[in-house]
């Protein structure tokens, strides 16, 4: 029996839920009828089957909102642990505490953005996207706690899991390639679970970091796909029949229209990319020299 | 002819253990969703997923599905199919069309479900409980624990060092289990009674449960009663406290009989809260199948053993009953106040194994109180040393005793020949010498060989 | 740097260090912890003399020159310096490429006092790793060239074009040089042509390598042991601030397509790709790859410069990976503990974890809280505070590439 925590490593999941209010404010209204609440039921679920398959297994859950990141568990460290209840049912205390826990910090949440609001005068329009990649090196940054706190002859192996339904947010982009590279590097998985449109940004960090991509067809099934395949961990997954890899496009856009090219121009000082030559690189302010010698000598080469 | 041999102690883990049980007391068992949860993280890793997957469906799925969900070798697959139904966690039904499939066991189906989403009534005694007077902490919880195992221990190798505690239960186990036996009317240890004395602690707890278990039905306890709470728990907070006024005689009965092997502290034998120890929690998971490279660490008690290439060996440890543990296979050379130094030798371990103890269970009490230091090497023990251990158990293994039947005096070398090639044939020759014209045969092969020999004479 | 060192003299000069006095023991009577906290502090102190802002050469051409002389059979790095060295540097080059996507290296190695071209410029990394196995193989013998090596890159490099930074690392075990002419005149052609020059010695600071760095801006620095030695490469690794005088231009790059071999196309038909065209294996021909946009060449892997029609070929993503030279984070400030007036304990931002370290970090922009651990994560590996990222006005703007 090749278990995994027979060699004596444990595994840390730890979730990213998009607590957009917009977004899951329209998915309510929408006909769907799938709410924030459903959600975080399924996520319970997942988290607690996590927890169920093995002893030492880890769990946290990170919320990212339109202007913070929060750790919705394990519980803030400063406050001292209040005696916990223990659960009226059958349920395993444990799981029971995971549950309680989600929905308290969840609603925390909640209020305090109600509360904000309440004071404004005019609400000023929110946006419709999360600060996913703050959440994503909020993570790394526990991840690598939890690494080092890993008692010697133990590995544990970490994987992100990112529950997304508002679109990318194109001012992180480099916040967020910066979590991608850093996870490479420390051998942690990034999977990403679309509830909505497709994000291309998504597809190049699970692509790049050997993570599982799915977009949810039907969201009222969403718990039995992340039973399916987000549960199993990376080392399980080479056992089970999962979906394919989509194809990913790594083609870039240009900082000045925002469309995707074959062939642009990228500065030499701080490599934005155009889709045209223009004499002065809108990012860093640098003249260009004309492209004399060099464009004659490629003609010279071709 | 036969050689002197020990019998090797044997700990079964959970899964050989629940196997041995009649199904009826399986089902009873899963009625405790602590039990479900228990058996579910002693399932092979597939099994797992397969159990997560059909958890709410209702209905049974037919096998060929369940084949296509996985993509690894059909062995392993089979692995897990079987774990399931030895189990019974599930259990073949053939679909309404004819197709063979799985149906989980419904009754293992709810518990499981009920433990991970809620429902049912609560486990038991769970109750929240005023804030205790006397609240205890973890470290004294470690303490009292280990105090109390360590007292088994000692009194099992003899020592005077805090074997007043010991009762005449644990005794009558340990009499039970053949870990001591008893002679001119003390009681003293037998060679298994070692191997036990190396096992890790967790593994030594478990062992001793499953022989206590054992004599449960004639102490007239229930027997899915007792494994039931242990289940639970196992399940439980480490330095929280819970309630014993719900529980009836029997459980409460069991609970003085942990209380006294050290798994559950209660400050005064009628107190109504007691607190889990570190031995009770997680006594499920244990027992894996660990082997020596593999083995799992002592989480009851920080490592002290430094094993060095040229076999020498540093415990840094004042326990006179670690020191005595290593002395079984090492020659001691000093001791300090908290260190002791030993040298493994060929003597020395060779008198080790001529007691019944093997190779492997010394590699793993070695690395299992490998001191932390050493745990940063890979592998934790030096390749010498372990190499060099399973030679020495190795040579021990060189003369194999066979029964047989010599023939010998052949008149002529065609004659020998014959009688040889044919008991080559049939696959009974033990030995041969042409020189000498002598064979020998297996003592099964005999009476063939002979046949054959007098139907030859007789044409 | 070099103008610092010479301010201060040699150290055998200064007033003794006692370095044992900053050594304090804790109550279990363990150094470790003091230990630890005076290796975080050198840590924090290097992050904060990073300087920012300053323009970096992000599009490096590298001569890299291993001396592979007599001097390199010493043993006293492990098992011999050849190989000890050839080892790290295989490090360095996959680390280089890795922090510099868009970058090119070379490798030259001296002996009898002649110096020779092992690999030309390129940017696959593989290519140079695997000369530099083959390097150790090689007996080390006759005398190191310091002006042969030079002229040789300067020949090279050269012809680079103006907006890259043209740069020279020696990796020099020997003390002496034996050239055929005056060495000084070749390190006035190459401050000339703007070359950047360091030097990292194995044995002991010679005079010449001195000059050469200083005259042409780069480093020099001789090390102390192996750890040491590693140290030195990967701040090598590092983009170097651009000098003033080289250009700046807009390079012409493609972004291929890839395509999978399961894509449904019946009319795609497998092909050979470039990189592997001169191997005699099977390896290389699928129908999956990188389509150059211009040619329509294959590849297997990227980045590339196309064989056919020499456009640069990348990724988005190859251009963010060292997107973080050019927008690192600020350092945070170190506040006492004492000093932040809240009830409770400090719980670090990004860890969860409640701070018990005397110091506390807090970032300017964000005003979050951070214990050292994650201080030190942040700005070595993450580069970007997790803080920061989580506030929407602080936001960074500037780099949007690949967002459909």
């Amino acid at each position: 029996m090749a278990d995994s925590n027979e060699k004596g490593s444990s595994s840390l999941l730890i979730i990213i839920l998009d607590t957009n209010p917009v977004w899951w404010g329209r998915k309510k209204a929408s006909d769907e009828q799938f709410s924030l609440s459903h959600c975080v039921d399924c996520i319970s679920v997942l988290a607690n089957s996590h927890l169920m398959l093995a002893h030492k297994n880890k769990l946290a859950v990170i919320a990212a909102h339109t202007d913070n990141s929060v750790f919705l568990y394990p519980q803030y460290p400063g406050k001292k642990a209040e005696a916990v209840k223990l659960p009226d049912d059958g349920q395993y205390e444990v799981f029971g505490q995971v549950e309680g826990q989600l929905r308290a910090q969840l609603k925390k949440l909640i209020m305090q953005d109600k509360e904000q609001i309440d004071e404004m005068y005019d609400v000023p329009e929110q946006p419709s996207d999360s600060l996913i990649a703050g959440a994503m090196a909020v993570a790394l940054c526990y991840a690598h706690r939890l690494e080092k706190e890993c008692p010697i002859g133990e590995a544990l192996s970490t994987r992100l899991l990112v529950i997304k339904g508002s679109e990318d947010c194109p001012s992180q982009y480099m916040n967020f390639m910066n979590a991608v590279f850093t996870s490479q590097k420390q051998n942690i998985i990034i999977d990403a679970c679309i509830l909505d449109k497709d994000s291309g940004l998504l597809q190049q960090a699970c692509d790049i970091t050997g993570g599982m991509y799915l977009k949810i067809p039907q969201l009222q099934g969403l718990l039995q796909y992340l039973m399916w395949v987000f549960l199993p961990d990376p080392s399980t997954r080479t056992k089970m029949a999962l979906p394919p890899r989509a194809q990913v496009d790594y083609r870039a856009a240009c900082f000045c229209h925002r469309n995707l090219i074959d062939i642009g121009y990228v500065c030499s000082v701080c490599l934005s990319i155009y889709c045209t030559f223009s004499p002065i690189c809108s990012t860093c302010q640098t003249t260009f020299k004309i492209l004399g010698p060099q464009k004659l000598k490629r003609k010279k080469k071709s | 002819m036969a050689a002197i041999s020990y019998r090797k102690l044997v700990c079964k883990d959970l899964h050989s253990y629940l196997r041995s049980l009649p199904p009826s007391v399986l089902d009873k068992l899963y009625h405790h969703p602590a039990t479900c949860l228990a058996v579910y993280r002693d399932l092979p890793e597939l099994a797992r997923h397969y159990v997560m997957r059909i958890l709410f469906v209702e209905q049974a799925v037919a096998q060929a599905v369940v084949k296509q969900w996985s993509i690894t070798s059909s062995e392993e697959q089979l692995e897990a199919a079987v774990a399931l139904m030895e189990l019974r966690v599930w259990y073949e039904q053939p679909l309404p069309g004819g197709m063979p499939g799985w149906l989980l066991n419904p009754i293992f189906r709810k518990n499981l479900s009920t433990s991970l989403l809620g429902g049912g009534s609560p486990w038991i005694g769970n109750k929240n409980l005023t804030p205790d007077k006397y609240a205890k902490d973890i470290p004294f919880l470690d303490k009292y624990a280990l105090e109390r195992w360590e007292c088994v221990l000692h009194f099992m190798v003899g020592s005077n060092e805090g074997s007043d505690g010991v009762n005449k239960d644990i005794t009558d186990i340990l009499l039970h289990s053949k870990l001591m036996r008893v002679d001119d009317g003390e009681p003293s240890i037998t060679a298994e009674g070692f191997q036990f004395l190396l096992m890790d602690t967790s593994s030594q707890v478990w062992f001793f449960l499953l022989q206590y278990l054992d004599t449960v039905q004639t102490r007239g306890m229930d027997l899915v009663e007792c494994l039931s709470f242990l289940f639970q728990l196992s399940f439980s907070t480490l330095g929280k406290d819970y309630s014993a006024e719900d529980m009836n005689e029997n459980q409460l009965r069991f609970l003085q009989h942990l209380r006294e092997f050290g798994l559950v502290y209660q400050r005064k034998r009628k107190s109504h809260r007691y607190y889990p120890t570190r031995l009770a929690i997680n006594i499920v998971s244990g027992v894996s199948k660990a082997t020596a490279a593999t083995a799992k660490l002592d989480t009851h008690r920080p490592g002290f053993i430094m094993v060095e290439t040229n076999y020498r060996i540093y415990a840094y440890t004042d326990s006179p009953l670690q020191v005595a543990l290593l002395a079984l296979f090492c020659e001691m050379l000093y001791r300090f106040p908290n260190l002791a130094v030993a040298n493994l030798t060929r003597a020395s371990v060779r008198a080790a194994m001529s007691r019944g103890i093997t190779a492997e269970q010394i590699l793993h009490f070695l690395v299992s109180h490998a001191h932390p230091e050493m745990m940063k090497n890979t592998p934790i023990l030096p390749a010498t040393i372990s190499d060099q251990i399973k030679l020495w158990e190795l040579e021990r293994d060189r003369i194999r005793f066979t029964d047989g039947v010599m023939y010998n005096q052949f008149l002529s070398q065609a004659d020998f020949e014959l009688l040889r090639n044919y008991a080559k044939d049939i696959d009974v020759l033990v030995w041969e010498m042409p020189e000498k014209r002598v064979i020998i045969v297996t003592k099964t092969g005999h009476d063939d060989v002979k046949k054959f020999w007098k139907r030859q004479r007789a044409s | 740097m070099a103008a610092e060192e010479d301010d201060k003299g040699y150290r055998w000069e200064t007033e003794y260090e006692k370095t044992w006095e900053e050594l304090r023991e804790d109550e279990s009577g363990s150094l470790q912890a003091s230990v630890d906290s005076i290796l975080h502090r050198a840590k924090k102190r290097q992050l904060l003399e990073r300087v920012t802002n300053v323009r970096l050469g992000m599009m490096r051409h590298l001569y890299l020159v291993i001396d592979t002389s007599s001097a390199m059979s010493d043993q006293d790095l492990k098992p011999w310096r050849l190989k000890a060295s050839t080892k790290l540097l295989e490090c360095f080059v996959e680390e280089y490429f890795d922090q510099n996507p868009i970058s090119q290296l070379g490798l030259l190695f001296s002996q009898n006092k002649r110096a020779e071209k092992i690999t030309e410029l390129g940017g696959n990394p593989r290519r140079h790793i695997s000369a530099l196995q083959e390097l150790p193989s090689r007996a080390c013998e006759g005398e190191f060239s310091l002006q042969n090596s030079l002229d040789l890159a300067l020949q090279h490099l050269r012809h680079m074009p103006s907006h890259a930074s043209r740069e020279v690392l020696i990796v020099m075990g020997s003390l002496t040089t034996c050239d055929p002419g005056d060495v000084r005149e070749s390190i006035k052609a190459m401050s000339e042509a703007n070359i950047r020059c360091s030097v990292i010695g194995l044995s002991a600071e010679v005079r010449v390598c001195k000059n050469l760095c200083q005259q042409t801006g780069g480093s020099y620095n001789v090390i102390l042991d192996e750890a040491h030695f590693k140290d030195l490469l990967l701040s090598q690794v590092t983009p170097p601030p651009s000098s003033a005088s080289t250009e700046s231009s807009l390079i012409k790059m493609g972004f291929p397509h890839h395509s999978l071999a399961s894509y449904k196309d019946d009319k795609e038909k497998p092909s050979m790709c470039m990189c592997h065209l001169d191997s005699q294996s099977s390896q290389g021909f699928s129908t999956s790859g990188y389509f150059c946009p211009q040619c329509k060449s294959k590849y297997c892997e990227l980045p590339v410069e196309c064989k056919a029609c020499s456009l640069t070929l990348v990724s988005a993503p190859h251009l963010a990976r060292s997107y973080h030279h050019l927008f690192p984070p600020e350092a945070y400030k170190e506040i006492l503990t004492s000093d932040i007036l809240i009830d409770g304990p400090i719980c670090c931002y990004a860890c969860h974890s409640e701070i018990v370290d005397p110091h506390v970090y807090v970032c300017d922009k964000c005003e979050q809280k951070f214990c050292l651990d994650c201080d030190l994560f942040t700005h070595e590996t993450l580069h970007s505070c997790p803080g920061c990222a989580s506030v929407r006005s602080l936001q960074n703007v500037q780099a949007t590439a690949s967002v459909n």
